[in-house]
């Protein structure tokens, strides 16, 4: 097997200030009788061009970090940028993609009209047509562009809600479980699918999973969270090498690496 | 499209058997119905050309369920000349008209309220309960006062029907509507607000169209309590013409042949209004899988 040089944008410039710089946040809820503390003193910096994953048990707070970064939900405590700015101006500014669970196509609107959906709402400049059509020739649909959501598989619904994310081309995507509803093969192809595209569009990925596996085959860096209270109980660096392939799951240190985030986690459960 | 469509004429299939088996049971009952004026009629000495109870229970002139050859001799008359203002297809036009214009002003009304009732919680807390009460007062009841009231100012005629059908259809429209706009999956949610969308693009792009299922089946509503409405509406104001204006007409001289026909013309109708909205749905849906 050959490995090649990891990708440049693995290793950030020096200096160069970090694109998500999370200190001490914390995000409390409200509930009947007390509080739910969902998110405990995080403190996380992410590079540009970096793939991140957020793992951990339900109830760890993976989805409730990605939500804040996104000001989908605002913080009870800490400091969060997002490109060296709040993250309601980040939002406001179009800085991410998001990515949800469910591929959450609209069953109105044509393959082709749901990439084009952010773009007309941001009223992009230019042909947004062939921007979409470009979107969804990236994630292998092209011939698709006329049918309706429903009459797509789970997985091409995915490929479709990825194209849309990437589609007014943010710096930062940011994706929660995307995958967590297919199977595992659908799941491993879209696997290598978003590295491909990684590579080829440079955008910094955060990564919401369970599956361990999936975690170290993507990621640069996997952040490893636990629950009650929801809160980072370390980082592993991911240090196999580029381009990676379903060889990279067969090698010895896949192995060591997910023992490594299998520990941290148990850790967090005792 | 690769979507396959369960075939229409299988599902006509056990509708049929239905049919069959009223038609099947119509004579029968309609003897038994008859039986008793008709020995009644024969034993005031009456003249008629039959000698049996159940021989003249067919050919009564005021029959309690008209035989099938009455019917068809009612519906003739009744229908012809085909342009005459006194014959039923110029009639059924006239409520027709009125249902619909009722049920696009019901359709105007439902969506304007569904607006407010959803954009505003004081709006909903003040007027809800009022919409509900004027949806509880008798239809019957307040048709000829509408109509003496719309009088005072000149609106005569067609008009005042079209606005009765309004009033009893545009509840189901504002109730159907805002519950639709009220639809919108909270993830398509989040992702227009990840888009930074205005409230006004959330909705054109989401909330209108996320709500149209919940439109539809409220119009398929509408479109018969505005038929109610408008026959109502003629039977219990002044009125010159419409399917409503013919039943008081014929109820009051006990014509039951007629009375059957017209009620066949406005079952005919009904559906047909039914089926009006099923393919205004299917065309501006079409991404429906149905």
């Amino acid at each position: 097997m050959t490995y090649t040089n990891p990708s440049p944008q693995v290793s950030p410039t020096l200096g160069e200030p970090p694109i998500v710089s999370i200190r001490d946040l914390q995000k409390v809820f409200p509930v009947p009788g007390g509080e739910t503390v969902a998110l405990k003193d995080a403190n996380l910096s992410i590079q540009r061009g970096e793939f991140i994953s957020l793992i951990g048990p339900s109830g760890c707070g993976k989805t409730t970090l990605l939500r804040l970064m996104a000001d989908l939900e605002q913080p009870t405590g800490g400091e969060l940028l997002i490109a060296g700015r709040p993250a309601d101006e980040a939002r406001r500014e179009r800085q991410y993609g998001y990515v949800f669970q469910a591929p959450a196509l609209m069953e109105w609107r044509t393959v082709l009209k749901n990439v084009l959906l952010p773009l007309e709402v941001m009223n992009v400049p230019g042909d947004r047509v062939a921007r979409a059509r470009e979107m969804l020739k990236l994630v292998g649909l092209e011939k698709f562009e006329r049918n309706y959501p429903w009459q797509l598989s789970g997985g091409m619904q995915q490929r479709v809600s990825i194209a849309r994310a990437l589609a007014f081309d943010p710096p930062l995507l940011f994706m929660d479980e995307p995958f967590g509803a297919l199977d595992e093969i659908t799941r491993e192809h879209l696997n290598l699918e978003l590295l491909r595209l990684w590579r080829e569009t440079g955008k910094t990925v955060i990564f919401v999973t369970h599956s361990i596996p999936e975690a170290v085959f993507l990621s640069t860096r996997v952040v490893v969270m636990t629950a009650r209270p929801g809160r980072i109980e370390g980082v592993v660096d991911i240090d196999l090498p580029h381009p990676r392939s379903d060889d990279t799951r067969e090698d010895p240190r896949f192995f060591t690496l997910a023992t490594e985030i299998r520990e941290l986690l148990k850790k967090g459960h005792a | 499209m690769t979507a396959l469509r369960p075939s229409r004429v299988a599902g006509l299939g056990p509708m049929l058997i239905v049919a069959l088996i009223a038609a099947a049971l119509y004579w029968p009952l309609m003897l038994a119905a008859n039986v008793g004026p008709a020995g009644r009629t024969l034993a005031s000495g009456a003249e008629l050309d039959c000698r049996t109870a159940l021989a003249c229970a067919s050919q009564l002139r005021n029959p309690v369920v008209p035989a099938p050859a009455q019917l068809a001799q009612g519906f003739v008359r009744l229908s012809t000349p085909v342009t005459s203002p006194l014959a039923l297809p110029y009639n059924v036009g006239v409520t027709a008209g009125e249902t619909l214009l009722g049920l696009l002003l019901a359709t105007v009304t439902g969506i304007g309220l569904a607006l407010l009732l959803v954009a505003s919680q004081a709006f909903e807390r003040a007027t809800l309960p009022w919409l509900v009460a004027s949806q509880t007062v008798p239809v019957v009841a307040i048709a000829p006062m509408l109509a003496v009231l719309l009088g005072q100012y000149g609106v005569q005629g067609f008009l005042p029907k079209a606005i009765i059908a309004a009033y009893i259809a545009f509840f189901p429209v504002a109730v159907g509507m805002s519950r639709g706009l009220r639809s919108a999956d909270p993830l398509h949610l989040d992702l227009m607000r990840t888009y930074h969308a205005s409230s006004a693009q959330t909705y054109r792009l989401l909330r209108f169209p996320a709500s149209l299922p919940h439109l539809f089946t409220a119009l398929k509503v509408a479109v018969t309590s505005a038929l109610v409405g408008s026959i109502v509406a003629e039977i219990s104001t002044i009125s010159f013409s419409g399917l409503g204006k013919m039943l008081a007409e014929n109820s009051r001289a006990s014509d039951t042949v007629a009375l059957w026909v017209i009620m066949g013309y406005g079952a005919v109708l009904g559906v047909t209004l039914v089926a009006l909205v099923n393919a205004l749905e299917r065309w501006v849906t079409p991404w429906s899988r149905r």
